[in-house]
């Protein structure tokens, strides 16, 4: 009998998988199963808290735009 | 994107048997079904079995059917099943498939083809004299306002500096309730109007109109099932069944309360609350309007999603159907130019808190704001559940007519090509990974029946993502496939 297991399925880059998988290691409480290089399949619960802690670690990377100024 | 629009389809399939053979006692509501829910094919099937004195082997609706359309006959066949239209034996040894309408279906589909039945579920026409001041203008004026209140009220609870909303008190306190128990908006302290709104808000207010009653119905629908054990005295199915039947009624006629039964009686203020009728003083009279006369039909509803939010500038889409239609002609307000800056000749507070969601807004004036398209206030809005399209076809349906005009002269796109390919670039920035709730199918007992789910899955248009090589597949949703496994545990 084969099994059904509720999670959500995600597609991304490699670069942002291995973050993804990285983060899973710290707990292991992400990854429900690792398919191939752009697919996971994660628990339901912690999407939300995944895309926030993708979210801090790519602002490392991102330089804000300098503000422009309406002078005229 | 998790934004979740709330569709009566959802809504249907959720629904026991029980409950649809209630709704099929109905003419309206089957005819209503099988107008707006069903894709064509699954119209010309079950056109094909109305009349059909005996079930039909299933082998031979294949006949019906080219070679290459299997895909299309199997989502057909899974959609009118999942709505109780048809039945489908279970395949057994001896006895091969048939197929056959379900009765209730059936027979009320025929009524509703042929006419006759004393079963008023067409509505009653009112007999007494009416009012001729209430015609069609007018009941579009009045549904217009009534709509445009609670969209207001869901704007507004962004906090824009509009206050006030321009349009008097807002909607009835019943209709906040079922925002904030939809979670389209939601109870807040740090903003002036005490709530605000949620990502589910926005996708909301970019519905088309008609998927916005739909949205606001089926709240209303779930909250009657939710107190139903207080007995608020409505039943849901009743309910649904007199929403389809509303949408059966002709524009700018008066129909008669009296011929309804005491519990959607009940319904009448809820549903002239939402605009959906209007009731004039002191009469036995309602008169649907076109927000209920458009519910199941797959025309153009009211106004496109994007003139929804500048029916207050007077924005009308050239549709003519639309409500918008009766106002002034169409009349673009937004210039966007090549360095992303964005100047709206508007004093809608409705527009400018919807421009305030994807842009950075930095001076007011009478008549105009002026703002700026940055990453961040695109970041911003795709963060809500905006898209990048939902963004674009807004600014370019309501670009002013000059820049059509310079464009139309130039030959060139209305908006600039910059900036749509910027506003895309940085909706792509966003979208780190695309997500898709589902299920996970995973040891099989054999080669052959993964081999068979995943096709199954996959013929039902419910396969996401499949590896053949680790024999795992990923689907949407998971029902059909646990009855297709134990129909075939059965057949073995």
């Amino acid at each position: 009998m084969p099994r059904a297991i509720r999670g959500v399925l995600i597609e991304c880059e490699p670069a942002i998988k291995s973050i993804i998988v990285h983060l899973n290691s710290e707990h292991n409480d992400i990854i429900i199963e690792d398919l191939d290089e752009s697919h996971l399949v994660v628990k339901e619960n912690m999407v939300h808290l995944l895309k926030q802690k993708l979210e801090d670690r790519l602002k490392e990377t991102y330089r804000p735009e300098e503000p422009l100024v309406d002078s005229e | 994107m998790s934004a979740q629009s709330y569709q009566l389809s959802d809504y249907l399939e959720k629904l026991p048997g029980t409950t649809f053979r209630k709704l099929y006692q109905q003419p309206s509501t089957a005819f209503a079904i099988f107008r707006r829910m069903l894709p064509p094919l699954a119209k010309i099937f079950v056109q094909g079995l109305l009349y059909m004195p005996a079930p039909l082997l299933l082998s031979q609706l294949d006949i019906w059917v080219k070679p290459e359309g299997k895909m299309s006959r199997d989502r057909a066949l899974v959609i009118l099943r999942s709505l109780h239209i048809i039945n489908i034996t279970p395949p057994g040894k001896d006895k091969p498939q048939e197929i056959h309408l379900t009765t209730n279906f059936k027979n009320s589909l025929r009524l509703a083809l042929e006419g006759g039945g004393a079963h008023h579920s067409f509505g009653v026409p009112s007999t007494l004299a009416i009012d001729p001041t209430i015609d069609i203008a007018f009941l579009d004026r009045y549904a217009r306002k009534k709509w445009e209140d609670i969209l207001h009220y869901v704007v507004n609870s962004v906090g824009g500096e509009g206050s006030s909303g321009g349009s008097g008190a807002g909607p009835k306190a019943s209709v906040k309730d079922l925002l904030l128990a939809g979670r389209l908006v939601e109870r807040r302290g740090d903003t002036k109007t005490g709530i605000a709104i949620t990502q589910a808000g926005f996708t909301f207010l970019l519905q088309e109109a008609n998927a916005q009653v739909w949205t606001l119905l089926l709240l209303w629908l779930e909250a009657v099932d939710r107190s139903s054990a207080n007995n608020s005295g409505l039943d849901s199915i009743d309910m649904l069944s007199f929403l389809f039947m509303l949408a059966s009624l002709e524009l700018g006629r008066a129909y008669d309360t009296s011929a309804l039964t005491e519990s959607r009686r009940n319904m009448l203020p809820s549903l002239v609350d939402f605009g959906l009728i209007y009731i004039p003083r002191d009469t036995r009279q309602y008169f649907p309007t076109r927000l209920a006369t458009t519910l199941t039909s797959s025309a153009s509803a009211l106004r496109s999603v994007s003139s929804g939010f500048a029916a207050a500038t007077a924005d009308a889409s050239a549709d003519v159907t639309s409500i918008g239609a009766t106002e002034s002609p169409a009349k673009g307000s937004v210039i966007v130019e090549t360095n992303y800056r964005l100047y709206a000749y508007t004093s809608s507070p409705l527009q400018i808190a919807v421009l305030a969601l994807f842009a950075t807004l930095t001076m007011r004036f009478p008549g105009m704001v002026t703002g700026r398209l940055t990453r961040d206030s695109i970041r911003r809005a795709i963060s809500y559940g905006i898209t990048a399209d939902q963004i674009i076809s807004y600014l370019a349906a309501h670009a002013h007519e000059q820049m059509a005009r310079a464009a139309a002269a130039a030959g060139r796109p209305v908006l600039p090509p910059t900036v749509v390919d910027q506003i895309r670039l940085w909706q792509l920035e966003n979208e780190r990974m695309r997500t898709t709730a589902g299920f996970l199918f995973k040891d099989f007992d054999s080669v052959e029946e993964y081999v068979a789910l995943s096709s199954y899955a996959e013929e039902i248009g419910v396969l996401e993502w499949k590896s053949d090589k680790k024999g795992l597949f990923f689907v949407s949703k998971y029902e059909q496939i646990r009855d297709y496994l134990k129909s075939r545990k059965s057949a073995k």
